[in-house]
């Protein structure tokens, strides 16, 4: 997969002040992303992993975020040392993002068309009408019937499942480079998923759009990503392609996610395995593995010092960060 | 933790400070004034402020000492403004109350009779009521009291329905909770939080309309100085001396403003949506 | 949408109905009679006079049909004759409402344009201590007394010509410019402390847009900021305000008495306000009738307006499609 890179975050760290401490949502992620890749990042709530995206393009909240270190290579251009004008052009440009909830996340107030075609407007320099035809288009494409009427209708008349094509529809429209897709499924039926899945491949498909699609699902990463990264607490554990990381995980915790998916052989009194404990509290981390108290095969070098990054394959950028296989090359 | 959060807050702080000024007023003004409120003197009418005659906000068209006056209406106006709000507070929140939790048709009852009471401006509501029951200043409590009840049932009516169905509700229900339960447990602290909001705004607002009935002659009558009644009469003279106008409104702006201070600090401390809002 | 206007002017019988049982037997309430004031006290009358008298003044017959007679010649456009002058109300009434209407317009537009600008650009700010010192100075603009503000106002422009009505109101249509120049001061005193309640509403109605996650698409999109603010932001924000800009109007419409009073406007609060202290019963059931009223018909086309705004209530019948 010797395709060029077209992003490359460097030791990113975004944290948020709040009443009670200062709390590392990401606390040095680093990933290479290729033109026509598609990038997963894996993790439960609270992993960072939505933060991590909002960071690349600078939309964390600030205050009380702030991101304090690190490196958002993209065409040259260090996107968090760069102006925000120069961040605001390639917003929806070169790089887009849809969100999670498209009900939230669409204006009540103003008509779908409009949404869609300020991005055009603004990116194409194209004037009202054309971007209004254009639009018109983008929604025939995305496959919602009957376009022409419905894009002067509001997105409160539109199904989940219209809604979040219509965000894809935006985000889509000026051709980025980059799609960042935070977690496009979660609010949708399961039969809906499957079919806005289905969609953003074979969109970034056609224009070779890298994709870095953020979810908890398992079961959308196998279907979707060529690269998977699994974060926990703030930090990238492991990182494969995508049939490695089924097929050998490596990371307790990643062995954990896959043991915990119910298979549809299980019988008689096998319970549901879920990975015992709970999510670490991001303020004051302790300089050890964070997911230590958690971990079956923790060692006592676990609870003391942070894992560094092991690289097991710098061709298929595999790698783990665990002290397990730390040992074991030095083993080797 | 929650006093905590009051104390940082400095909107409400300086809502606080000015009220407990005030406060002091009052404290003080039993045991001394500078003047008799009454007393005229007649060797000093309308004189401006000076220290030399000991009359530091000047005196009125009959001699009197304006500090003195403003002091001994500090009383007056915070006694009638606490008064009258508890009452409207008290018995609006139980009609409300009552009206969210039992529903049907006594909920439409009340709507109905406080939909009504609504189609008239609070002033114009205050004035009929003391022109029924006669221009005594004890009346003014009943009469802004009245005027209250719609405001305080209508909150705590939303406050209940907001709660009543919602699903944490249920799940006492399905754990077996009774009724008063219910009521005492769950439904009571959350309407706390609206209802303290409203009764710091609503001690403001009653300082308005008590100074403004005052003002019109129906409210506190001469020569007891409410603040209101001092500017009516300060209008005949106040282009010879305008310090007859300008203290008394100033009393009244600074605790209207200090209570307003309170209530918008309160309203930051409690409501968790804007509490993460700057 | 008609169905919605219907449905709305339906629920409208009902209150003014209860509003015109509340004035009728509120002002029965009120000490002395209507033949008592007619008599002062210097007349005297024989018995049989005070027979006739009281048959005169209908009060020999129960009190629900006196309000049934009242309502009934209400609705046929006769609202009595006033006690003090003899004259029908409903002229004078009508006469007045101009005066009202004007002064709430214009207040209400001081009010907005000073308000809404300030309101948002106190909800971008991000110093702490000036957006503070901003929250105190709008909470001031509402603890000011509006007869104080307008007493100051008398003071301070009583040495010049044609800032203050006084009895020598001008109206708009006898000649336009004086009559603003005598409107001006009046409104302000009104329009400061509505500025104060409008820029508080807008202000915390952008806050809670600013943090929604249609704003952080729009932002998403490399929209210019000030696109974000009024096309996405305001557009939003706005419909809060126009309830509570709306409902101030009705309020100004009949409760603007005590400006009218310092001012010796003659509106229809000063006309209320007179008729209490004169204790004219049939002008005051008039009036306070017609103040409630407009004040309902008011919030009624409020609610109208912001259902036409606001999308989401507007096309509520438009069907979930697939």
């Amino acid at each position: 997969m010797s395709e060029e890179s077209i992003l490359r975050v460097e030791g990113l760290v975004t944290q948020f002040s709040t009443d009670r401490g200062l709390v590392k949502a990401v606390d040095g992620i680093s990933f290479t992303l290729h033109r026509g890749e598609t990038l997963g990042i894996v993790g439960e709530s609270g992993s960072g992993k939505s933060v991590t995206n909002l960071s690349i393009l600078r939309l964390v909240q600030s205050p009380p975020g702030n991101i304090a270190a690190g490196k958002v290579l993209f065409q040259g251009q260090d996107l968090l040392q760069a102006s925000e004008e120069d961040v605001r052009l390639l917003r929806g440009k070169n790089i887009s993002m849809i969100f999670q909830d498209p009900l939230t996340s669409l204006n009540p107030v103003l008509k779908v068309s409009i949404q869609i075609a300020e991005a055009i407007q603004l990116h194409h320099g194209l004037r009202r009408k054309a971007a209004k035809a254009k639009a018109v288009e983008m929604m025939k494409l995305i496959g919602i019937p009957d376009a022409e009427r419905r894009a002067d209708d509001y997105p409160h008349q539109f199904s989940g499942g219209m809604r979040q094509r219509i965000m894809i529809a935006m985000a889509l429209s000026c051709n980025p480079d980059i799609l960042i897709a935070d977690e496009p499924t979660t609010a949708l039926d399961v039969t809906i998923q499957a079919q806005i899945l289905e969609l953003i491949k074979n969109l970034s498909a056609k224009d070779r759009t890298a994709v870095i699609l953020i979810t908890h699902d398992l079961g959308v990463v196998a279907g979707m990503c060529d690269t998977v990264c699994v974060m926990y607490a703030g930090r990238i554990v492991e990182r494969a392609p995508v049939d490695e990381l089924f097929y050998d995980p490596k990371h307790p915790y990643t062995r954990g996610l896959l043991d915990s998916i119910p298979s549809v052989d299980l019988s008689g009194p096998d319970r549901l395995y879920s990975i015992p404990g709970a999510p670490p509290n991001l303020i004051d981390m302790p300089d050890a593995c964070p997911f230590a108290p958690r971990c079956s095969s923790v060692m006592e070098v676990c609870t003391k010092a942070m894992p560094p990054e092991t690289v097991l394959d710098a061709a298929t950028a595999r790698s783990v960060r665990c002290w397990l296989h730390t040992k074991e090359i030095k083993n080797a | 933790m929650k006093s905590n959060r009051l104390i940082r807050n400095p909107i409400a702080m300086t809502g606080i400070t000015i009220i407990g000024l005030y406060l002091l007023v009052i404290l003080v003004s039993t045991f001394w004034l500078p003047f008799d409120p009454v007393d005229m003197d007649i060797d000093h009418l309308l004189e401006g402020p000076s220290l030399a005659t000991g009359h530091l906000f000047g005196t009125d068209e009959f001699g009197r000492d304006i500090l003195s006056r403003i002091m001994k209406g500090t009383s007056i106006s915070l006694i009638i403004s606490i008064a009258a709000t508890a009452l409207g507070a008290i018995v609006g929140t139980t009609m409300g109350t009552w009206a969210g939790y039992l529903g049907g048709r006594w909920d439409h009852a009340l709507m109905r009779v406080a939909d009504v009471m609504f189609s008239f401006p609070s002033l114009l509501l205050a004035i009929f009521i003391m022109a029924i029951l006669g221009e005594k200043t004890y009346n003014v409590v009943i009469a802004i009291g009245i005027v209250y009840i719609p405001q305080f049932a209508r909150i705590s009516r939303g406050a209940i329905l907001t709660i009543k169905s919602s699903e944490f509700i249920k799940a006492a229900r399905s754990n077996g909770a009774s009724s008063t339960f219910i009521l005492r447990k769950h439904l009571l602290p959350n309407i706390l939080v609206p209802l303290i909001v409203q009764i710091s705004l609503s001690l403001s607002v009653a300082i308005l309309l008590e100074s403004s009935l005052s003002f019109l002659g129906l409210g506190v009558q001469p020569p007891a100085p409410s603040w209101g009644n001092m500017l009516s009469s300060a209008r005949k003279v106040m282009v010879l001396a305008p310090w007859t106008a300008i203290y008394p409104g100033l009393a009244i702006v600074f605790l209207v403003l200090g209570f307003n201070l309170l209530g918008d600090g309160l309203r930051d401390i409690l409501d968790p949506r804007l509490r993460n809002v700057r | 949408m008609g169905k919605y206007i219907a449905t709305r002017l339906l629920s409208l019988i009902p209150v003014l109905f209860g509003v015109s049982l509340i004035v009728f037997f509120l002002v029965r309430l009120i000490p002395g009679s209507a033949l008592e004031m007619y008599m002062g006290t210097q007349v005297e009358a024989t018995p049989e006079q005070m027979v006739e008298l009281q048959r005169l003044f209908g009060e020999d017959k129960p009190v629900v049909v006196l309000y049934v007679e009242w309502l009934g010649r209400i609705l046929k456009g006769d609202f009595g004759y006033s006690l003090r002058t003899g004259r029908a109300v409903l002229p004078d009434i009508i006469s007045r409402l101009p005066l009202s209407l004007e002064l709430t317009v214009i207040s209400l537009i001081l009010a907005l344009a000073i308000g809404i600008p300030q309101g948002i650009l106190s909800s971008l700010r991000k110093n702490p201590v000036s957006d503070v010192l901003n929250r105190i100075a709008g909470l001031l603009g509402l603890s000011l007394p509006q007869f104080w503000l307008a007493s100051l106002m008398v003071l301070a422009f009583s040495n010049t010509q044609g800032w203050i009505p006084m009895g020598n109101y001008i109206k708009f249509t006898d000649d336009p410019l004086r009559n603003l120049r005598m409107m001006i001061l009046p409104s302000l005193s009104i329009g400061i402390g509505l500025s104060a309640v409008i820029m508080r509403y807008t202000r915390n109605s952008m806050l809670e847009v600013l943090q929604m996650d249609y704003i952080r698409t729009a932002k998403a999109k490399g929209l210019a900021k000030r696109i974000v603010i009024i096309r996405h932001a305001l557009k939003n924000a706005i419909l809060p305000v126009i309830t509570v800009a709306g409902f101030n109007t009705g309020y100004l419409l009949g409760g603007a008495i005590v400006i009218e009073e310092v001012f010796a406007l003659p509106g229809m609060g000063r006309l209320a306000l007179y008729a209490i202290y004169q204790r004219d019963y049939p002008v005051i059931q008039a009036i306070v009738l017609v103040i409630a009223t407009l004040f309902v018909i008011v919030n009624l086309l409020t609610d109208i307006i912001y259902s036409l705004v606001d999308p989401r209530i507007r096309l509520d019948n438009g069907a979930r499609h697939a």
